[in-house]
């Protein structure tokens, strides 16, 4: 088995502020790992260097053995990410926003429309396939997210808060959707929802001003600290 | 997949954006308000159009440097905006250059520009033509350099767009430099008889500056003690100006672009 992220040693500064402290985790392909801890414990930093959007202060990332901040493009095509909760262009539609960003990775004609109608269907906005983004809500937004990622039928998923603004049964619809991709995908899910990344992810790293704490099974954690619950509390305690 | 293909998708929807905005008809609407209001306001005050057609084809060329100046409300937020309003968090991690990004989005901005300096000449030629019967062939080398300026405004605005926070800064930012200090400055130049060939305002009036008609009926009416020289116009160097603008201003938009974090 090959590992499909690889982050070494990122160090992230936001000026004066350290962001990310010498992080490294491995992930191996196919594995579903959740980063989980609070806020403003660097979770989103980390993601947003995989995602080629912010540029390490050092160490580096690697996505399928290529090295995301020298040949990002490159690195990127095998990605399919949420990161925060992005915003579409207000002036076209979903079907529209999907084609554009579906053609810049390479898809076309009726493969692209075929696949376009197929990840409307998955996330349920059938009905909102011609209409523009300005009339859309957060959630739909959100859901709209989740179909872009899927696009392209990524090997790798970076998700970054997937389910955020999502009504409970958008939140089960999601974790149903993720569920199912991790079968034949490697899935890096970052979290606060402890509920919701025990129900997705097998592996956990906790993650804490900036430092890994742990990366260990949901499993085996849940043995050592007697819950998840437990052992993130157990391991954040420290003051912010 | 090449970085070409890339480009026409980037540009493709870049184009649609404008397409679909209301201000691309607004800068058209204000550039067919300008010309009418020249071909009606002067008969109705009772003012004869003037004996030269180049006169008035300087007169009547304004609407389409105006036009050029409006590439500011395209470009403004072509860099800014993908920041500002986060659609960055879907755009940047997909496959693609931010230089791919930047030039497409250069190229449907000059699109939606030139379709307006191209709506300006077109109304131009045919005023003209109904009023003289007659184009000169002077409107074409000022077609020529509002093409040149529109391109050198659009680029001065991704450099803005590429630096600052939003889309508005840009856009005054912009404003500011071409109308405002450009202008100042080559105001306080024209009255110390000083050359002033190379800021962008300058440049710009070369526009309709190259039809002896409007430069005669400018020089006329000059007076405040600005010297003679002041409407004298090297088009070659003002070219020059604007094209060395243009390119500058395009490969620092493209250098910041690049070097821009997504916080």
């Amino acid at each position: 088995m090959c590992e499909a992220i690889v982050i070494e040693d990122l160090t992230k500064y936001y000026g004066g502020f350290l962001a990310l402290d010498n992080f490294s985790l491995k992930i191996e392909e196919n594995e579903d790992v959740a980063l989980l801890g609070p806020n403003g414990a660097g979770k989103t930093t980390a993601i947003k260097i995989l995602c080629g959007l912010l540029r390490p202060s050092s160490g580096t990332a690697y996505i399928e053995g290529i090295n995301v901040v020298e040949e990002r493009e490159l690195a990127l095509s095998k990605v399919g990410a949420i990161v925060e909760t992005p915003e579409f262009y207000p002036y076209l539609t979903a079907e529209e926003n999907l084609g554009y960003l579906g053609g810049l990775r390479g898809m076309r004609g009726r493969g692209l429309k075929s696949r376009i109608n197929e990840v409307i269907k998955l996330i349920r906005l059938e009905g909102w396939a011609k209409v523009k983004i300005e009339k859309f809500s957060r959630g739909m937004k959100q859901r709209l997210a989740v179909a872009q990622a899927l696009l392209h039928d990524p090997p790798i998923l970076i998700l970054d808060e997937p389910a955020l603004g999502l009504d409970p049964r958008g939140m089960m619809e999601v974790r149903k959707i993720f569920k199912e991709a991790r079968k034949e995908k490697t899935v890096f899910y970052a979290s606060h929802l402890l509920t919701e990344v025990a129900q997705v992810c097998a592996k956990v790293a906790i993650i804490d001003h900036g430092r890994l704490r742990v990366y260990d099974s949901v499993a085996r954690l849940r043995r050592k600290y007697r819950s998840l619950e437990r052992a993130y509390l157990k391991l954040t305690e420290a003051v912010i | 997949m090449s970085e070409f293909e890339k480009l026409k998708i980037i540009a493709k929807y870049e184009f649609l954006k404008h397409l679909r905005r209301k201000r691309l008809y607004a800068v058209m609407g204000i550039v067919i308000a300008v010309v009418l209001s020249i071909l009606v306001g002067l008969p109705v005050f009772g003012v004869d159009y003037p004996d030269d057609v180049t006169a008035m084809a300087g007169m009547l060329s304004i609407s389409a440097t105006l036009a050029s100046i409006g590439a500011v409300f395209f470009a403004g937020d072509a860099i800014a905006g993908e920041f500002e309003r986060k659609t960055g968090y879907i755009l940047f991690p997909t496959p693609v250059r931010r230089t791919t990004l930047v030039i497409g989005k250069y190229l449907a901005c000059y699109v939606a520009v030139a379709l307006i300096v191209l709506l300006g000449y077109g109304m131009v030629c045919v005023s003209l033509l109904g009023i003289y019967g007659q184009i000169p062939i002077e409107v074409g080398t000022s077609f020529v350099l509002c093409l040149l300026f529109a391109g050198s405004v659009l680029a001065l605005t991704f450099f803005f767009s590429s630096i600052s926070k939003g889309a508005m800064g840009a856009t005054v930012m912009t404003l500011a430099f071409v109308m405002l200090i450009s202008g100042t400055i080559d105001g306080v130049l024209m009255m110390a008889d000083q050359p002033s060939w190379f800021l962008l305002s300058r440049a710009g009036d070369a526009i309709i500056m190259v039809y002896p008609g409007f430069k005669a009926m400018m020089t006329a009416g000059m007076g405040m003690g600005i010297p003679a020289g002041a409407l004298e116009y090297d088009i070659g160097l003002c070219a020059a100006a604007m094209a060395a603008y243009l390119v500058a201003c395009f490969f620092l938009s493209i250098f910041f672009t690049r070097r821009r974090e997504m916080l």
